[in-house]
């Protein structure tokens, strides 16, 4: 069966819209676990916290998208400062297991918290509804858009705050060796503080931008967290450019399974892709070992 | 993780001073009160049916009350115990589990998704309940209930039949169906692909997605791909709501039609009018001229009734009347045994419960026409006929189109 | 209100049966399964399936599902067994999610959303729904004895020696000779089998089955039962089910006691109430109400 290739043209379009949103909360995801060394997946109720806030300031204080998104970025940041200070921070001398089970736990209560006070029907921001664009074959919408220039904005700027700033530069050494981290002065805990802030901000950034293009509900993180950690998993946990490899990677692939598989079938693709990844190629794309 | 766990609270309905006060007036001044009539209520009070449960639920509530006030079915009291189905199998099933092992009811009364009657179905004919829905889609009649069952709203068959004739009024030529996964997803599209050649139309295509995608853009965009020039939105009220979005996103001018209880004023209250105007709905029609349906507008305080409320208030009459008919033996078996004796037939026509037990009591044989409709069952609990309004939304607001 | 509490010793059985698969793999052999409620479902659907439309008695039912779910558990332990901790639970929480996304889409295998219905149960609808409990609960705890006597067994043979030695440190008991790869897939595969057996009961219980039933929040559920009652101890497994599933119910009261609130709200806090608990547990006592007593080697 011969694909056309206006259709295959348009899944990689949407692809690699929905690539890009990703790579916000996976480069997050990636940075805790280089920091401090455990899979965080308190992430999931992050994004939602954000996405919730970005609500919030648009629909009650009528902020307009941009605003909204720098509102779940600080909500979410402190969120996620003050949750591993008082939950998380107590378990890691457990170990990395216990705390990677603690952070399932912390994202069922925070679900909760954000369904109490929210319930679970599904909302919209208040945004026009405008018209797609017709490029040629391929439609995209103007939030799209819009969502793609937030996101390599975001992006831009971890980049050039972990090269060109002394905390990027220190939060670095202790990704790379914390003994020697230490060793040269560096406070590792004011690193994984800082960490914590950043990473769950952009947790919640994508949450908003996620909601920006359709509706959200509690589950919003939840239902997009595999393909959160099958973006890190393959570009290589703890590698932030990794981590936007990955999401490209992934956001286009789960688009063109769409050529052969369900719609519903799209975080499976994430899943496989993990499995794949780490039979064939541990160390992802860029980055860490698996074992 | 969708999982409202409903408290089971039991929230009886007593007749309360109602009934305290009647037995009171009795003049042989009963010491003992015989037992009450168990009877369960089980409504979509949240979920996507959330806008219709709250209201089937005081249907019923108020239908019990008159009764009580009367005197009761054979000098016993009405109570009702009512749960949340939320719209969700699971806990509908949870909940029934409740109503029949605790509270012991003899009949579930007013289940609406099609996937919660499916659901509860076996528990009811197995421990022997009585299940009145409203639910629609075909197979579920078709379900071995043996007679425990029976539903007020036409099914998927005579639903869509006249759907089908209504699109072919309309001349459209390539119908798409985009569909929630429900017992009824399959159902519709086959009777449509049957309908639509009479009129040279064909069906062009159909998907059926997942109701708790909060993104629908794939689906979407393989509906406009074939080209349709109708759309059926066969889903609930929140997917529609999104559907309705993406397809005004995707440039869609084509015509839409859904479902009466899907696009509601709801909805259209919550969308601009460009993303909603022209579609069309179809809804069940009430016996708006009925005695019966005025005096529950009235009760309930509004002049526009929902069909649900309707066939809600003519299950609990029907379960009453079908009760005093077996001389006060308030079992599900009683009831499945009576029920046609009292709904249909030469007997005198009545449209109220309190008025059926009347003649009842005097050994007159009845034959209640209901706020829904004629309430007229076959063997396997359908109904006859009954006749499906069209509407417009325009400007927001519903235009009545025809009446089939 | 004795049909309720009977009802919730059942489902208390079920999450013992839970707990003590659990305990195999992460309590004995150091392997996290955070898709467990995957092959609960997967238990489930198999029993349903076989005796709703293959006619099957129940009892074969449970066997096959037991059987099967063990098979896909050797063959998941195949693929992740070399893996550290942190990537294993990433991979085995994805996997549950799979068996739900197949469970939903499959119609025409799992009647998707809609959900089995009608499941057959032990001598349902020809006794009383109080009889059927009663019987159903003789099963339920005839199953938990089971699989703790065996359970117990291993953990005092060499076997489960070797287990213990693999959770401790699997690189020298690799060194010290031992097939380290074969004891997980086999432990895994035993494991999976268990919660297969506890999948299958559930439905023909409850009659009726839907993807939505299992989700990762039953996962933390047995969590939670198993760092509750103590990691590693069996009795300790089906002591915390028991304390979690009363647990549970009572918070069902509990919330219904407090004013004004909307049913989802209710529903919010029990199961932040849940998750709070194993936090506290693992703050406050990870060894568990019942800490794993090593057995002793006769010197």
């Amino acid at each position: 069966m011969s694909v056309p290739l206006d259709e295959t043209a348009q899944l990689v379009v949407n692809g690699l819209v929905a690539g890009t949103v990703l790579a916000v909360p996976a480069i997050g995801f990636t940075a805790i676990y280089a920091v401090l060394r455990f899979p965080n997946f308190s992430l999931a109720s992050h994004i939602t916290i954000g996405a919730f806030a970005g609500y919030v300031a648009n629909t009650l204080g009528g902020w307009p998208a941009s605003a909204a998104v720098l509102a779940a970025f600080v909500v979410a940041g402190a969120a996620g400062v003050v949750n591993d200070h008082v939950v998380l921070r107590p378990l890691r001398p457990a170990g990395a297991l216990t705390t990677a089970i603690g952070a399932v736990a912390l994202t069922i209560v925070l679900e909760n918290v954000v369904r109490f006070a929210f319930g679970n029907d599904l909302r919209g921001y208040e945004l026009p509804i405008r018209r797609d664009w017709q490029l040629g074959p391929i439609r995209i919408g103007p939030q799209q858009v819009e969502n793609l220039v937030i996101a390599v904005l975001a992006m831009a700027a971890v980049f050039a705050f972990l090269t060109f700033t002394r905390t990027g530069k220190a939060m670095r050494a202790v990704a790379d060796d914390a003994v020697l981290a230490g060793l040269k002065g560096i406070d590792a805990e004011r690193v994984a503080r800082l960490t914590n802030f950043g990473a769950m901000g952009l947790a919640g950034v994508g949450g908003v931008l996620l909601g920006l293009d359709t509706t959200i509900d509690p589950l919003t993180g939840f239902r997009v967290i595999l393909s959160v950690f099958a973006a890190a998993v393959v570009g290589g946990l703890g590698s932030i450019p990794g981590a936007v490899v990955g999401a490209l990677t992934i956001g286009v692939a789960e688009e063109l399974s769409l050529l052969s598989l369900a719609p519903a079938y799209r975080t499976a693709v994430g899943f496989v892709a993990i499995l794949l990844v780490l039979t064939l190629r541990p160390r992802g794309l860029l980055g860490e070992r698996a074992f | 993780m969708r999982h409202d766990r409903v408290t089971l609270s039991r929230r009886a309905l007593l007749g309360g001073g109602a009934a305290a006060a009647a037995l009171a007036s009795f003049p042989h001044g009963l010491r003992a009160q015989p037992a009450a009539i168990r009877l369960g209520t089980l409504n979509p009070l949240t979920g996507s049916g959330g806008s219709y449960g709250p209201s089937m639920r005081k249907a019923m509530e108020w239908v019990a009350q008159e009764v009580n006030a009367a005197g009761g079915v054979n000098g016993r009291q009405v109570q009702l115990f009512s749960e949340d189905d939320q719209t969700n199998p699971e806990a509908a099933v949870r909940a029934a589990r409740k109503l029949i092992d605790v509270d012991k009811v003899s009949a579930i009364m007013g289940t609406w998704a099609s996937a919660v009657t499916t659901a509860v179905a076996p528990l009811c004919w197995e421990s022997k309940t009585f299940l009145t829905t409203v639910s629609g889609s075909d197979t579920i009649t078709q379900l071995p209930h043996q007679g425990y069952l029976v539903r007020t709203q036409p099914n998927t068959h005579l639903q869509i039949g006249k759907l089908g004739e209504f699109l072919l009024a309309l001349k459209v030529k390539r119908v798409f169906t985009l569909a929630a996964q429900t017992p009824f997803a399959v159902p519709s599209q086959k009777r449509l692909a049957e309908i639509l050649p009479k009129g040279s139309a064909e069906t062009v295509g159909s998907v059926i997605y997942d109701k708790d995608k909060t993104t629908f853009r794939s689906e979407v965009d393989q509906a406009v791909r074939a080209k349709p020039d109708m759309i059926y939105l066969n889903g609930y009220t929140p997917d529609c709501t999104i559907l309705m979005k993406e397809l005004f996103k995707a440039g869609y001018t084509g015509a839409k039609i859904a479902q009466g209880y899907a696009v509601n004023a709801k909805l259209l209250g919550s969308l601009p009018h460009e993303v909603t105007d022209g579609t069309y709905t179809a809804t069940p029609s009430p016996a708006v001229e009925s005695a019966g349906y005025k005096r529950l507008a009235k009760a309930l305080g509004t002049d526009d009734l929902d069909p649900y409320s309707c066939q809600c208030h003519d299950h609990i009459s029907l379960v009453l009347l079908a009760i005093a008919h077996a001389k006060g033996e308030a079992t599900g078996t009683a009831i499945k045994d009576h029920v046609r004796s009292i709904s249909q037939g030469n007997g005198m026509k009545v449209d109220s419960a309190v008025e059926g037990l009347k003649l009842l009591g005097q050994g007159k044989a009845i034959n209640y026409e209901g706020a829904s409709g004629p309430c007229d069952f076959t063997e396997s609990g359908d109904i006859l006929d009954c006749k499906i309004r069209f509407d417009q939304a325009q400007g927001g607001k519903f235009t009545f189109v025809k009446l089939i | 209100m004795d049909n309720y509490i009977v009802a919730m010793a059942v489902f208390a059985c079920v999450y013992a049966l839970l707990a003590l698969g659990l305990n195999l793999v992460w309590g004995m052999a150091g392997m996290i399964n955070l898709g467990l409620v995957g092959f609960f479902g997967f238990g489930a659907y198999v029993s349903a399936l076989a005796t709703k439309r293959g006619g099957v008695p129940i009892a074969a039912g449970l066997l096959l599902a037991l059987a099967l779910t063990g098979v896909a558990g050797a063959l998941m332990a195949m693929v992740t067994a070399r893996l550290r901790g942190d990537y294993l639970a990433i991979i085995t929480l994805g996997f549950s999610e799979v068996v739900r996304l197949v469970a939903s889409n499959e119609i025409w295998l799992t009647n998707g959303t809609d959900g089995i219905s009608g499941i057959p149960g032990p001598w349902r609808g020809r006794v009383t729904p109080e009889a059927f409990n009663l019987i159903f609960l003789g099963v339920a705890v005839t199953a938990v004895a089971l699989v703790l006597a065996v359970m117990q067994r291993v953990r005092h043979s060499p076997y489960g020696r070797v287990l213990r030695a693999i959770r401790d440190d699997d690189q020298v008991t690799a060194v010290a000779g031992k097939h380290v790869l074969r004891f997980k897939v086999e432990a895994f595969a035993v494991s999976a089998g268990v919660l297969g057996v506890a999948g299958a009961l559930w439905g023909h219980y409850t009659s009726y089955i839907a993807p939505e039933v299992f989700v990762p929040l039953i996962t933390i559920y047995v969590v939670l039962a198993l760092t509750a009652g103590g990691t590693g101890n069996n009795w300790g497994a089906v002591t915390g089910a028991f304390l979690v599933v009363f647990f549970m119910e009572g918070t069902r009261f509990v919330t219904a006691a407090v004013p004004g609130l909307k049913a989802v709200q209710v529903a919010a806090l029990r199961e932040g109430l849940i998750g709070l608990s194993l936090l506290l547990i693992l703050r406050l006592r990870p060894a568990g109400l019942l800490p794993e007593r090593l057995p002793r080697v006769a010197s």
